[in-house]
């Protein structure tokens, strides 16, 4: 079976690993790079952007040099949804395409162990191949995640436990569509196109609602600037939302907030020191940056849970001998 | 009989899809040795049949043993008894012919490359070349020496020489009968095409329209059907029951019967049938329940 899975599944398994290793050879040289601008690491940086001069100098060298690097990042987040749905799609469909199901099946291996050898190691290829990819965007982001912190969607997504829940998450949809479809091509469309569909609600709503969100009050300072909002939430924390609250909490609209705004410029004062009067207070709901990888553990579950359900309905199917 | 002498036994073997049945009723028995052919129009359900014989199919109603063994087991053992070769013998395009071997090696237990690589240097087909590539005659051959090298009891083939020319139906027919030659192996095969059958089968099945209509060993069948011709008749009373069709020209009744070998009637003469006539004759007749006739197997 391993012989006969290699050579059916070589071609993909081969350009995948060849993409992740070009990648994962151009964010290591890039990384080096980026790491060395910062001489302690980029650790002993964080959250002292605006603080320590030597770490603001380096924060502003990674910008400026490797800003498009990480922006073009952004993207990676697709990177393990290709890998699962390429391997997934054919595991069924190309076999439905040709025909050769009723040529696999009818040798002296039963279905569901050559179902059972086949899921087993292109999940596993899904998950070394990601598994790889990942841990080189990880310390790769290291100095970005320094300085932005790592709720961010460019950061949240594309490292941790996350990517290879999608991976598995696509797989699975591949597998699946694939059994049912019985055409590769649409399969790995569904996969991809499933995946994106269900991520944007899970990043837009699911995510925040994860945990119980934390929430600040405090008056606002007279001298404070109204763009920087104090140390909690900190830049490493998520903030889900802020704005300001009258005296008794309740939270302004910011029409509301506006009017006050206008009512300090007639006046002639300085908006803090209206606001600071009207006993107007600053508000922020957030993640604290230390339930990384509690979210990371919750949202890799969902995926997978989605994945295992799916690779059942396919097992299901071929058990009942459906195909 | 016993059980295991018999190659293939149904019972109540049904199988509906969603737009509706496609086999019902489907009770055989047929016997270990020998050549058994399948025949019936398109969509009379074979493939649906020879499926559910090799288990790749679960059966909606009834039962199927092959070889006295229960299909939907699926264990090593009874599936190395049951080789078979699909329609349009499916082959890992990319794979070398070799590889093909390789993969019939890897998966099954009591694999014979010695043998497959045998009859593939007889017919002149290399290793090295990609199934892909091969004429349709070859990619045959391929499967057929594949599923042969498994040294299956029962070889189970679907429609094998509908896709090919006449000189590879010829050689593919050949190198089969071949392997039937040297003992130990029953053939199942299905067919649309009557033609050539009687040359080369034991046992008949006939299919239509998801119901079996005929079944028995085909010498026997022969002997106890006859064409009957005499005068132009609505019916013949005394034969009603025997009458299998009945062909009106302008001045001649032509009635096969069934009846064993009773004496014709005065003013009819008696000619033995054709197979192929005799097949035709089923499939012309407007589908019962319940009027399979049944044959030369332990009636």
């Amino acid at each position: 079976m391993t012989w006969l899975i290699w050579r059916q599944h070589r071609t993909e398994v081969c350009v995948l690993g060849l993409l992740v290793g070009i990648f994962g050879i151009a964010l290591l040289v890039l990384g080096t790079q980026a790491h060395d601008l910062f001489p302690g690491g980029p650790a002993r940086c964080a959250g002292e952007a605006g603080v320590n001069e030597a770490c603001a100098a380096s924060f502003r060298r990674l910008d400026e040099q490797y800003g498009y690097v990480e922006n073009l990042l952004a993207a990676f987040y697709l990177v393990p949804v290709v890998i699962g749905a390429f391997l997934g799609a054919p595991l069924l469909a190309r076999e439905l395409e040709d025909g050769t199901w009723q040529l696999a099946w009818t040798q002296a291996v039963p279905r569901m162990r050559w179902l059972a050898a086949k899921l087993a190691a292109l999940a596993g290829v899904t998950v070394a191949l990601t598994g790889t990819f990942t841990a080189v965007l990880t310390w790769f982001r290291q100095p970005f995640d320094a300085w932005e912190g790592r709720f961010q969607y460019d950061a949240f997504d594309v490292q941790g436990l996350v990517p290879v829940a999608y991976a598995l998450f696509a797989f699975g949809v591949a597998t699946a569509a694939g059994a049912i479809l019985r055409r590769s091509l649409p399969a790995f469309g569904v996969a991809f196109g499933a995946f994106l569909a269900a991520r944007m609600p899970v990043a837009l709503l699911a995510r925040p609602a994860y945990a119980t969100p934390l929430t600040t009050t405090e008056p606002v300072a007279v001298g404070g600037s109204t763009d920087q909002a104090g140390p909690v939430p900190s830049f490493a924390d998520w903030t889900i939302e802020h704005g300001y609250a009258d005296a008794t909490g309740r939270r302004l609209s910011s029409t509301e907030y506006h009017e006050l705004e206008d009512a300090a410029n007639r006046a002639g004062t300085n908006l803090n020191q209206f606001l600071h009067a009207r006993d107007i207070q600053q508000f922020g709901v957030y993640h604290p940056a230390d339930r990384f990888w509690t979210f990371q553990l919750i949202e890799a579950a969902l995926f997978v849970a989605v994945a295992a359900v799916l690779i059942g309905v396919v097992v299901w199917r071929v058990r009942r001998r459906m195909i | 009989m016993t059980a295991t002498e018999f190659a293939l036994r149904t019972d109540g073997l049904g199988k509906r899809y969603r737009k509706g049945w496609a086999l019902r009723d489907c009770t055989l028995a047929l016997p270990a040795g020998g050549v058994i052919a399948l025949v019936g129009p398109n969509g009379a359900g074979k493939t649906t049949l020879l499926r559910m014989v090799v288990g790749l199919l679960a059966p909606s109603t009834g039962t199927v043993e092959v070889l006295g063994h229960d299909v939907t087991a699926s264990t090593p053992q009874t599936l190395s008894r049951v080789g078979f070769l699909a329609q349009d013998h499916p082959l890992y395009k990319r794979f070398t012919v070799a590889e093909m071997l390789r993969f019939g090696r890897a998966c099954n237990l009591r694999f014979d490359q010695g043998l497959a690589e045998r009859r593939l240097a007889k017919l002149g087909i290399p290793l090295d070349r990609r199934a892909g590539t091969l004429s349709g005659g070859q990619q045959a051959q391929v499967a057929l020496a594949l599923a042969l090298a498994k040294r299956p009891d029962l070889l189970v083939l679907d429609e094998p020489v509908a896709s090919l020319d006449p000189l590879a139906r010829h050689e593919f027919l050949q190198v089969l009968m071949g392997a039937v030659a040297e003992g130990g192996v029953t053939v199942l095969f299905s067919s649309h095409v009557v033609h050539e059958l009687e040359r080369v089968c034991d046992h008949l099945v006939v299919l239509n329209r998801g119901r079996v209509t005929l079944t028995g060993d085909i010498d026997t069948l022969l002997a106890e059907h006859r064409l009957l011709v005499g005068p132009r008749t609505a019916t013949d009373p005394d034969r009603a029951g025997a009458v299998v069709a009945a062909v009106h020209s302008d001045r001649h009744t032509t009635l096969l019967v069934r009846d064993g070998a009773l004496p014709a009637a005065p003013g009819w003469q008696a000619r033995p049938v054709a197979l192929e006539d005799l097949v035709l004759a089923y499939l012309r007749r407007p589908s019962e329940p319940s009027t399979a006739v049944t044959s030369g197997v332990a009636a």
